[in-house]
């Protein structure tokens, strides 16, 4: 649906050209939601940019739906962006439109005959919740209002593709919650594409089949959310994922419980394999785990459970041990200490 | 005061029309040109839709030149220009020349100065849309800026109604030019505050009528 290929975009500035994007290839299947993750200046915006030409990429290709972009005449171009909506952090919704307007506008400069309007703007408006608020103007509304209405004018053009550029990032946690499960919604029962790139794990986590990590404009991992959360490589990735669940602690107390056994991390998909493994590891090797941290991450399609864990007992038992856990299809993975 | 309306009437009400004339006149040819000048600025500015560095510097310019000289002066600079375009360089048609030429480049800056404070997001939204930039143009920019505008176009009236109190220099009459001949040439000092009291009138009924319409408009 969406595929970058050795996309690369230089801006020329007075000391230098920056390399805001190097490099990346990307591939968005059909009714899949994909997002990029990274931290600010990582490239993000720009390659979110790139997929609808916004930026223009310095070298590389983009093709939707088997269309070479690149290449397109303005008129062509023009047509094409049509099919691929696009929501933005600050909203963008013009300041002295009502709502309704907002909507209506869009549609009416491209071309839809008036009944055809009024039809989805009401359509849209029921769709994202808002329809009585089509009278109201940007300024009346809350921040996840008017995300809703700016989603409701994407929607509008009935797109195959919707880019989200960190649509939540200036949102609190609640309202986050609430146009996430939007996105999903329109994601399931529009079956609408969506690539998103955020700086918020918790996006990630809640929506995404597909992850790619960021950093100074190069994808440094990538990989589906569920092998991400279970099995992170990359020194980046690990941070990401440290701000959403209790993953940290502290070096010293690590080290201090180090000196009678070792820290592990056991990662687990589903809910409910982590206990009762414990208490077998504890009757058959003789050894006693110490839970330290416990969380359950929900995934779109997965459930993904973290344990760290404090093993005391013989050097060898606690090595059958952890062979023995990740023989139960769980992975383990020693937390370091100095 | 009855003995003063009756004398005076009729010569302050024939300055105040010819006021009229000379403002509504001019600011409408200002505008015409103005505001194209001032989208143009915008437009050819590096970033923007039709970024042109010739273009844009050169308009850059011919508006810095034009507002750098003072009306006063203005107005015999291009007398020849004024005869050429309208076939006289006196009375109400000689003054509204300059008096587009003075205004125009102003409005254009105004416009511009307006234009440039609309959120460069809500561009590039449409723009994503597939939006055309000229329809980008009429519903976006000009469209979010017309609260911005219509105080700006405020402000150029008033320089204009200024700018008419010259006009008298070349016989076309008005109120400053009545203010001039009568009450400082004659030292008719009734007539002098009573052409005085006018333009504040008037001064503030435009600037109230600019701001009651750009609140209006304004939904922020």
């Amino acid at each position: 649906m969406i595929k970058l290929e050795n996309i690369t975009k230089v801006f020329p500035s007075k000391n230098g050209n920056v390399t805001a994007v190097n490099n990346v290839n990307l591939h968005v299947k059909k009714g899949e939601i994909h997002g990029v993750i990274g931290y600010s200046g990582a490239g993000k915006s720009t390659l979110i940019r790139l997929v609808n030409l916004l930026e223009k990429p310095t070298s590389g290709s983009v093709s939707i739906n088997g269309t070479e972009l690149t290449t397109l005449s303005p008129e062509k171009l023009r047509q094409t962006r049509q099919k691929v909506g696009m929501i933005f952090q600050h909203f963008n919704l013009l300041k002295t439109a009502t709502v309704y307007d907002n909507i209506a506008t869009p549609l009416k400069l491209l071309g839809y005959d008036k009944q055809e309007v009024k039809k989805r703007v009401e359509k849209y408006l029921k769709i994202v919740d808002l329809s009585d608020k089509q009278n109201s103007y940007p300024s009346q509304l809350s921040g996840g209002q008017k995300q809703r209405v700016a989603i409701a004018r994407a929607l509008s053009q009935e797109p195959e593709i919707l880019l989200s550029d960190e649509a939540t990032s200036a949102l609190d946690p609640e309202t986050t919650n609430s146009i996430l499960d939007l996105l999903l919604k329109i994601n399931e029962e529009l079956g609408i594409t969506i690539l998103l790139i955020t700086h918020e794990m918790n996006v990630i986590q809640k929506i995404c089949d597909y992850v790619y990590v960021l950093e100074n404009g190069e994808i440094i991992e990538q990989s589906s959310a569920i092998e991400l959360f279970t099995n992170p490589r990359k020194h980046t990735t690990k941070k990401f994922l440290d701000t959403i669940s209790q993953r940290k602690l502290s070096v010293s107390l690590i080290s201090q419980l180090k000196l009678n056994g070792t820290v592990t991390r056991l990662t687990f998909i589903g809910e409910n394999t982590g206990q009762p493994l414990l208490s077998q590891v504890s009757q058959k090797f003789g050894v006693e785990p110490n839970i330290l941290t416990a969380n359950i991450m929900e995934l779109k399609n997965d459930i993904v459970g973290n344990l760290v864990i404090h093993l005391v007992g013989e050097q060898e038992q606690i090595h059958a041990s952890l062979e023995f856990l990740n023989n139960q299809g769980v992975t383990t993975e020693e937390v370091e200490g100095e | 005061m009855e003995a003063f309306i009756q004398n005076w009437l009729p010569i302050i009400g024939e300055s105040v029309i010819e006021t009229f004339q000379m403002v509504i006149i001019s600011l409408f040819f200002a505008i015409l040109i103005g505001v194209p000048l001032g989208i143009l600025v915008v437009l050819t500015r590096p970033g923007q839709a039709l970024a042109n560095k010739v273009i844009y510097q050169l308009l850059n310019l011919v508006i810095n030149v034009v507002r750098s000289i003072p009306f006063i002066i203005l107005l015999f600079f291009i007398l020849p220009f004024t005869k050429f375009l309208v076939g006289t360089t006196i009375g109400v048609q000689g003054v509204i020349v300059p008096l587009v030429i003075y205004t125009a480049p102003y409005i254009a800056r105004l416009l511009e100065t307006s234009l440039l404070e609309v959120d460069n997001g809500v561009i590039e939204a449409y723009k994503a849309m597939g939006v055309k930039t000229r329809q980008i143009i009429w519903n976006v920019m000009l469209r979010e800026a017309r609260p911005s505008i219509i105080l700006g176009l405020t402000i150029a009236t008033v320089s204009l109604i200024g700018a008419t109190a010259m006009a008298g220099l070349v016989g076309a009459g008005g109120l400053g030019d009545l203010a001039y001949r009568f009450g400082h040439l004659r030292y008719e000092v009734d007539v002098m505050y009573a052409t005085v009291f006018i333009l504040i009138i008037l001064v503030q009924g435009i600037q109230s009528l600019g701001n009651r319409l750009a609140a209006r408009l304004k939904k922020d």
